[in-house]
């Protein structure tokens, strides 16, 4: 990763240059809306989310102090900005406070590639395995392989120790290659 | 115990040339790592665990056009310019469109979970979509309704939409407009279909396009010029490609293969054909333990809602077995008979 370039990006973003804003816009807006995609299932509030985000941060940029990782600077502000949004919709639809930060991600199997390059996990089964992990499993994996952040980049915008992340992926992996694994055993023996 | 592997597979993750080994990039990284796991079988699971984590998984990612981008950008910047014009109107008017957003957010929630609906290229575009073995039933705005077979999409403007583009295979039911006699139009890659109300069958798969026309009438305009009119019960097919056309009426001789309510319904059609349908329609690979399976004959109604079901019916219908594994369907003989 090219680290001046975010930093210079950031620093013309921080003095109000347009282009730098724009530029910024381009590199983070795509997988930034995938994720609010994946939090909140709406597309219509991922959007608005993301406009208002946007709008905040060139507005407050004088305020916003040097960031360490751009990445994870923006992903966790962004979930934050998100979530207050759906606690406000949630306080408005249900009355039931106990599920207000509770949210669900789920796979579709289109959204798995149909060829797996790792032997172990075969695609016709691994959305519903997928979908059976824990949610903190969940959100670790898909940062990881669709949003590509690092296992550190992963830990700041889950808030959760390096150790734990690490800990979680591996755990999520091994319940996927068994999951298939077992899959894989229960057709054959139903074949005979 | 527990955290002993924890810290050795986190070693592994650290170790480059473990990773080489796992993605299968350096030769020498190979061979060692591999005459390590045999001297030290108790460590295999902590490997392959390590292993999966550096190969992970493949997603199909989707993320907006970069034309949607421009877009949204230019809207960042539209409410930059109006909130220093205009800063204390702007607050009141920015909580009436949260409100209006939120109230369509639900409604639009429900249509992605039901039909992995997708809304990206361009606002004014609409697109239904459906994957590998999954049917819609869509109400269009003027009141037709289209079912929509697995891997197919169709896109109309929201301006047009009596004036659609289909890719794959739909049963389409027009409603007619009497006052107007608006006409709506079916665009595939061979052909147009031009109706005033009316019930029929495209199927663009296989590079060629069938229509089978139920009730009504129907004007086709092939990409080559010439026009052609349909009354019920007749089958025509065009490729493009090979500019071949078959006009015929579909009666008990005819072989023909037909879509219809979530059913297939074949007469006389061979085996190679309909696996061929289902390809498209769940996205798998079929092979054949004999050339001579190809050629056997189904006639009768396949239910095609899920792909088990569907390959049980075929195999009863034919005698055969088929097993699936890895999205391969391989047809063999049945051996019980």
């Amino acid at each position: 990763m090219d680290i001046t370039s975010e930093e210079s990006l950031w620093y013309f973003f921080k003095k109000g240059e347009i282009n730098a804003f724009k530029a910024l816009f381009k590199k983070y807006y795509p997988t930034l809306h995938a994720y609010g995609l994946k939090i909140s299932n709406s597309s219509q509030l991922t959007e608005d989310c993301l406009q208002s985000f946007f709008v905040y941060l060139f507005e407050n940029r004088n305020s916003l102090g040097d960031v360490k990782n751009l990445k994870s600077y923006l992903f966790s502000s962004f979930k934050r900005a998100l979530f207050k949004q759906l606690q406000k919709q949630r306080l408005k639809t249900s009355l039931n406070d106990s599920n207000l930060l509770e949210y669900y991600i789920t796979f579709s199997p289109q959204e798995l590639a149909i060829t797996q390059e790792s032997q172990f996990l075969c695609s016709d089964t691994l959305h519903n395995l997928l979908n059976k992990l824990s949610s903190r499993e969940k959100e670790v994996v898909y940062l990881k392989y669709y949003s590509d952040l690092s296992t550190s980049e992963i830990s700041e915008v889950m808030d959760i120790s390096y150790q734990s992340v690490s800990n979680t992926l591996q755990k999520a992996m091994l319940k996927l290659r068994k999951g298939t694994e077992s899959q894989q055993i229960r057709n054959i023996l139903k074949k005979y | 115990m527990k955290d002993k592997n924890q810290d050795y597979i986190r070693r592994l993750l650290k170790d480059t040339s473990f990773i080489n080994w796992a993605k299968g990039t350096n030769k020498n990284d190979i061979e060692y790592w591999n005459a390590l796991i045999q001297k030290n079988p108790q460590h295999i699971e902590s490997i392959e665990t390590a292993k999966s984590v550096i190969i992970g998984i493949k997603f199909t990612k989707q993320f907006p056009s970069s034309h949607k981008i421009d877009q949204e950008f230019n809207k960042v910047l539209g409410t930059l310019q109006e909130e220093t014009a205009t800063n204390y109107r702007f607050s009141v008017k920015r909580k009436l469109k949260a409100v209006a957003s939120f109230s369509t957010a639900a409604i639009v929630l429900f249509m992605i979970t039901w039909s992995g609906f997708t809304l990206y290229q361009n606002t004014n575009t609409n697109v239904h979509k459906t994957n590998f073995g999954e049917i819609i039933d869509l109400k269009l705005p003027d009141g037709t309704s289209v079912v929509l077979n697995g891997n197919s999409e169709i896109r109309y403007a929201n301006a047009d939409p009596r004036n659609i583009t289909l890719k794959g295979e739909a049963y389409f039911k027009v409603k007619s407009i009497p006052s107007t006699n608006a006409k709506f139009w079916v665009h595939t890659e061979d052909l147009k279909v031009e109706v005033l109300g009316t019930q029929f069958h495209v199927n663009t798969r296989r590079k060629k396009t069938n229509v089978v026309l139920d009730e009504g009438s129907i004007h086709l305009e092939f990409n080559n010029g010439d026009v052609k009119k349909m009354v019920p019960g007749e089958l025509v097919t065009f490729s493009q490609g090979s500019e071949k056309l078959v006009h015929t009426k579909v009666t008990v001789a005819t072989p023909y293969a037909l879509w219809r309510d979530g059913t297939y319904t074949f007469n006389e059609i061979s085996l190679k054909e309909i696996m061929t349908n289902i390809e498209y329609t769940y996205g798998v690979n079929v092979e054949y333990e004999n050339i001579k399976l190809q050629q056997l004959l189904i006639t009768g109604g396949v239910p095609n809602q899920n792909l088990k079901i569907c390959i049980n019916a075929i195999e009863r219908a034919t005698n055969t077995r088929i097993i699936h594994k890895d999205n391969t369907l391989l047809i063999q003989n049945n051996l019980n008979n």
